[in-house]
């Protein structure tokens, strides 16, 4: 069921627009909503949260007219919010109580899912405790408490994951899976890509604004086409030209001893073992390539799949994911390498990866 | 099937709360923390002593009229409640400047706005909190010394007793108001506490020095108030002893209050977004 649907939506902040005719149907358990730092995936949150007002367009979210239903959306969904704290001044207990007290709920039944909500994220006897003296993983558990604590339907969380050492990380990325297993529905805004791989079947990836990708990350993952790989002694760029000759496409960039190439039907395959056979190649694998999400983000950014760029975002066209079936990658053009450069946490494993792969457009 | 929460759900469709419920959830959280405070309970602690003396000076006037027969002719009820004001004020000092300074510093007003939560309820929750005390110490002394006037020393019918509570009512809840937007507004101007205290302070002060001065200047013998404390003491005066201008007095502190309530809902307003 599609829960999160935007239409055009244009919003300006200060003058300048952050959000540029943004269109998207979502409908997975578990979206990840993905950007380099000022993208506009925070602007997004505060406008599905009816915070901050669209200049145009319709933004629904559980069905829920917004900015019109954003008290009811904000009864029913639970917020964990990057830049926003812990309420100060009393213990763990007493803010993740109050939170559920914000949403509706009277004191004892809140202090009483409070103390269920810190009982399920393996806060003990710390709860007591002043907030002040947390250490960040216990600020985040809090913080995961507070957005639970009224039974949401639906968790937005923003950089959850944010400060955590990598054993804290992980206890806190499987307790949301759990979440989502239960059957909320999550929208997870990151830019660690390994965080949104691990939790997410959906993807929204925001770049200066407008959509870049909104879609299954399983396709995402896969590239959404027949692309191949293949490994083996003497596969180099003679080897490369060959098979050009032959009518195959073969793609950039190339690894030592590694062809990329699309293959639309089991033929070219035939090609390509004739021509291996021909020349002696030793093959050692060849399959069809798989590649991380944050090599598939990147490349959707970038726009290294040879896809033809469309620079005019108002062109570009609209993406309704939820059929999970018109998904389709728009290339990033003019910012794709600022952002890029930007990303951080992911920024010098990204960098490396695309100098070896050579330039980009 | 997995269950973190290990929890039913609550089921059905979840409703945003009433504007009344978030109010006072925010107001009940202030008072609670402010009642952790030390300086907040010597506050509230030296807030009660008045009435004590009040009930003192009651008995031993009216036991003096007894004893020589001769009428003193003074009502104690204004001096009560012009001397009572000064610690309450403190107390509205001490819970009111820090209230949405704290929360600014902590960066938690996002954290709000992704709640049911709309920036005047936030403001009308803050300034109840410090309205609500203020309301109550000068109030519930007074009814206290009203029933002790009519049950005990029964110089004055209850009538008179339900149009004394009557009038401290509204001077109770103009005070509670006009303290509330003194220490609120400030705290909602800026981040640090104490730079909230001193705003708070030069409202308490400044606009009634620069109407004496001005009155001085003008050779006006009974200028407007200007300053809390001066609205205050005409509105007491008025409601207790046929004084003038207790209009007056009391628009001056509903000013005030209304201040710190647009003060509030503007800064509120501007950092309530991601």
């Amino acid at each position: 069921m599609t829960w999160i649907e935007l239409n055009q939506v244009n919003l300006d902040r200060g003058g300048r627009p952050v959000l540029r005719s943004l269109s998207a149907s979502l409908a997975g358990r578990a979206i990840g909503l993905v950007g380099a730092n000022g993208a506009g995936k925070s602007t997004l949150i505060g406008a599905m949260l009816g915070v901050l007002r669209a200049k145009s367009g319709d933004i629904r979210v559980l069905g829920l007219e917004l900015p019109a239903a954003a008290l009811e959306l904000r009864a029913r969904a639970g917020v964990m919010a990057e830049q926003a704290g812990i309420f100060p001044g009393g213990s763990g207990v007493d803010a993740v109580c109050f939170a559920g007290q914000l949403t509706g709920l009277h004191r004892r039944e809140a202090l009483r899912r409070a103390h269920r909500a810190l009982d399920a994220l393996d806060v003990g006897e710390e709860r007591y405790r002043e907030t002040s003296g947390y250490s960040t993983g216990m600020r985040q558990r809090c913080k995961l408490a507070m957005s639970l604590v009224h039974d949401p339907e639906v968790l937005i969380l923003d950089e959850p994951t944010v400060g955590l050492d990598p054993v804290g990380r992980l206890q806190l990325l499987s307790l949301i899976r759990d979440l989502r297993d239960e059957g909320r529905r999550i929208l997870l805004s990151t830019h660690i890509m390994q965080d949104a791989e691990f939790l997410c079947d959906d993807m929204l990836l925001i770049e200066a604004g407008v959509v870049a990708y909104a879609g299954p990350v399983d396709k995402l993952v896969a590239g959404g086409r027949e692309t191949y790989l293949a490994e083996g002694d003497g596969l180099d760029a003679a080897f490369g030209r060959l098979l050009g000759e032959r009518g195959l496409e073969i793609l950039e960039p190339q690894g030592p001893h590694q062809i990329r190439f699309r293959s639309q039907s089991d033929a070219d395959l035939g090609v390509f073992w004739k021509l291996a056979a021909e020349h002696a190649v030793e093959i050692r694998r060849l399959g069809p390539e798989i590649r991380s999400l944050e090599d598939a983000v990147v490349h959707v950014m970038t726009g290294t799949d040879g896809e033809t760029p469309s620079t005019n975002a108002t062109e570009r066209p609209e993406i309704e994911a939820g059929a999970h079936e018109n998904q389709t990658l728009l290339d990033a053009s003019s910012v794709a390498a600022e952002a890029r450069r930007t990303m951080s946490g992911t920024r010098t494993q990204v960098e490396t990866k695309s100098e070896e792969r050579g330039p980009t457009r | 099937m997995p269950t973190v929460m290990a929890e039913q759900p609550m089921g059905g469709v979840r409703r945003a709360p009433s504007a009344l419920h978030v109010i006072r959830a925010i107001a009940n959280r202030e008072l609670a923390l402010g009642a952790k405070r030390k300086l907040v309970r010597l506050l509230f602690l030296g807030s009660i002593l008045p009435p004590l003396v009040l009930a003192v000076i009651l008995v031993v006037k009216t036991m003096a009229e007894q004893m020589s027969g001769f009428e003193f002719g003074f009502d104690p009820m204004i001096q009560f409640l012009t001397f009572q004001s000064l610690p309450v004020a403190l107390l509205a000092l001490g819970l009111g400047t820090p209230i949405v300074a704290r929360d600014r510093a902590e960066e938690v007003l996002f954290l709000y706005s992704t709640r049911p939560v709309l920036p005047w309820h936030y403001a009308l929750g803050k300034m109840f909190a410090v309205a609500i005390p203020v309301a109550a110490l000068l109030l519930f002394p007074g009814v206290l010394i009203a029933i002790f006037r009519v049950g005990i020393i029964g110089n004055i019918t209850t009538l008179g007793a339900l149009w004394m509570v009557a009038k401290l009512s509204v001077a109770a809840m103009a005070v509670a108001i006009g303290f509330a937007g003194v220490t609120v507004g400030p705290s909602a101007i800026t981040r640090k506490a104490r730079w909230a205290l001193f705003l708070a302070l030069a409202l308490f002060t400044v606009p009634d020095s620069v109407v004496q001065a001005g009155a001085a200047l003008l050779d006006i013998d009974n200028p407007w108030p200007g300053g809390p404390n001066t609205g205050i003491r005409v509105l007491l005066e008025a409601l207790f002893d046929g004084g003038p201008n207790g209009l007056i007095g009391m628009l001056v502190l509903f000013g005030y209050g209304a201040f710190g309530y647009f003060a509030t809902t503007w800064r509120v307003r501007s950092e309530m977004t991601p």
